[in-house]
């Protein structure tokens, strides 16, 4: 730790960048996965078509898909040999995001749905009956549910700030453009950097805790 | 405001749940929908307040056809069965329900304050709806269907669920409730009593289908049919030849006309009076023994008269 607070207390630029573009990479994936996740979470919970329960076999399947595996099939779709390599997004920070989306959207959708489930099932018929359109009723309904869907931020969140495996197949672990937190662990470990490593450990674990305390401040002050 | 069904049918997993060919609810007044669960009373409410789409025909409200969309809901409110509230206290989910039919604010504190009073919630307007008592709880939700002051108010099973003596509380109050804010209020109900203390005019439905409508009077002296008599509470019997459906208490010990030998499976005390219970023409029958009244045995035949009947069919 004694490393890390040298490093950031002498102001290490590459530090600050990695730091930065840690928390931009998986704060753009979350925010995406929320804008994706939760209305098809809403779908999944409230819906009634065929195929809803594989669907959601599927979503919670997804809630438990290794980083590498999602990383490995984006990369797959990315590279320049691939169905989407003309967009030429392989090793950028996009292709983190949308590797990070992967992971991160079924965790949104499954805890939307959950808690979307556990409200009483006669209350979007209320708010039907009352006039409200379906985005009003989102937005009440998500406003009820907001303790679940605090969750699925913080459980996405937590999931893709913490991954390495997409992070490193996609990013490709350029440094200066797509070196994160997580990649760069594995890089100093792998130099035997360990003191380096251990103290960018640390780092990663109290900016989750930093973000997921934050979070929670919401959370239960709204409940309060 | 009037509501008509036509040609109205709903189906289910490839059964028809309704099927109603006409059937209309005059303007102002009080209508119970009555009969057994699982008779398609519920369905019909939730079409006529817009929540499920007919599989054909149309609810019509003041000649205007009810749609998915909200502003064709506006003109309804919705009381439903189990009293359902957002997150607070009960004077924001009075708010919501205010804000969503677009009131602006100094008239929703004044609807709020008016359906307080009238539904005697004031007491717990600032408690949290989700902690009221199921006899609060259900005034609140009246309350709140009440204070949108719609042209058709719509109440399902209205007394189901809450204790004997808030339900008879209730009972008492809802007729002077529906007269302060309500103008043409359909009710659902499974219940005898509710139905005619509640309304002015009955719907009977068995299975989907309308078996009678009408002012309730009329509805009651002639059943349409055995089914119908049966739900009005007629011991429905055979007598000379035609159908007879015979009311709650009319029965009387002795010979008679019309007359009937009743095998006597057991009697019943009630604290204050007793009751034989048997079989007369095969149908179970109910009657109430007056003090000094000779007192029957079990497997005794005894002679029984109606004391009033009315045509079944």
């Amino acid at each position: 730790m004694d490393e890390a607070l040298v490093l950031l207390a002498g102001g290490d630029a590459e530090l600050f960048r990695i730091i930065g573009r840690t928390l931009a990479i998986s704060g753009m994936a979350t925010l995406l996965a929320m804008l994706l996740g939760v209305p098809l979470g809403y779908a999944l919970a409230r819906g009634r078509f065929p195929g809803r329960t594989v669907l959601l076999g599927a979503v919670n399947t997804g809630m438990g898909m290794p980083p590498v595996v999602v990383g490995l099939v984006v990369w797959v779709l990315l590279t320049r040999s691939g169905p989407l390599g003309g967009l030429e997004l392989i090793y950028t920070r996009e292709a983190m995001v949308i590797a990070q989306l992967v992971i991160a959207t079924p965790l949104v959708v499954g805890f939307t749905a959950a808690s979307i489930q556990a409200l009483p099932p006669q209350l979007p018929d209320l708010l039907t009956s009352l006039g409200a359109g379906r985005l009003r009723q989102l937005w009440i309904l998500s406003r009820e549910a907001r303790l679940g869907l605090l969750a699925a931020v913080m459980a996405g969140f937590g999931a893709i700030i913490s991954e390495v495996g997409a992070s490193m197949t996609v990013g490709g672990n350029l440094r200066g453009s797509t070196r994160v937190l997580t990649t760069a662990i594995v890089t100093e470990t792998s130099r035997g950097n360990l003191p380096v490593a251990l103290a960018l450990g640390c780092l990663l674990l109290g900016l989750a805790f930093a973000v997921n305390l934050l979070l929670t401040l919401i959370q239960q002050r709204r409940n309060g | 405001m009037e509501v008509a069904a036509e040609g109205l049918r709903f189906e289910r997993g490839g059964r028809t749940v309704l099927d109603i060919a006409a059937l209309e609810f005059g303007g102002g007044s009080t209508t119970a929908v009555f009969g057994p669960n699982g008779s398609g009373k519920t369905t019909l409410l939730r079409l006529i307040g817009g929540l499920e789409r007919p599989s054909a025909g149309m609810v019509r409200i003041g000649g205007a056809p009810v749609g998915r969309d909200p502003a064709s809901r506006r003109h309804v409110s919705f009381a439903f069965q189990e009293a359902v509230f957002v997150g607070g206290t009960v004077r924001r989910n009075l708010d919501l329900a205010l804000r969503l039919r677009e009131l602006p604010a100094a008239d929703r504190e004044a609807r709020i304050a008016e359906a307080a009073r009238e539904c005697e919630i004031e007491p717990v307007l600032d408690r949290s709806a989700r902690q009221l008592s199921s006899g609060e709880a259900q005034r609140a939700n009246l309350a709140r269907a009440l204070a949108l002051r719609a042209p058709v108010t719509l109440l399902d099973e209205p007394l189901t669920g809450i204790d004997r003596v808030t339900r008879v509380q209730l009972l008492d109050d809802l007729p002077r409730m529906l007269a302060t804010f309500a103008a043409t209020t359909i009710l659902v109900t499974h219940d005898r009593e509710e139905a005619f203390r509640l309304a002015d005019h009955l719907v009977v439905l068995v299975e989907g289908r309308v078996r009678a409508a009408g002012p309730k009077a009329s509805v009651y002296a002639r059943p349409a049919d055995r089914t119908t008599a049966e739900l009005l509470g007629y011991t429905v019997v055979r007598a000379a030849g035609r159908t007879i459906g015979v009311p709650a208490g009319a029965w009387v010990l002795g010979e008679g006309e019309p007359g009937f030998a009743m095998l006597v499976e057991r009697v019943v005390d009630m604290g204050n009076h007793l009751h034989a219970v048997g079989l007369a023409d095969g149908v179970r029958v109910d009657l109430r023994l007056r003090a000094g009244e000779p007192l029957p045995s079990p497997g005794e035949r005894i002679r029984i008269t109606a004391r009033a009947c009315v045509p079944v069919g």
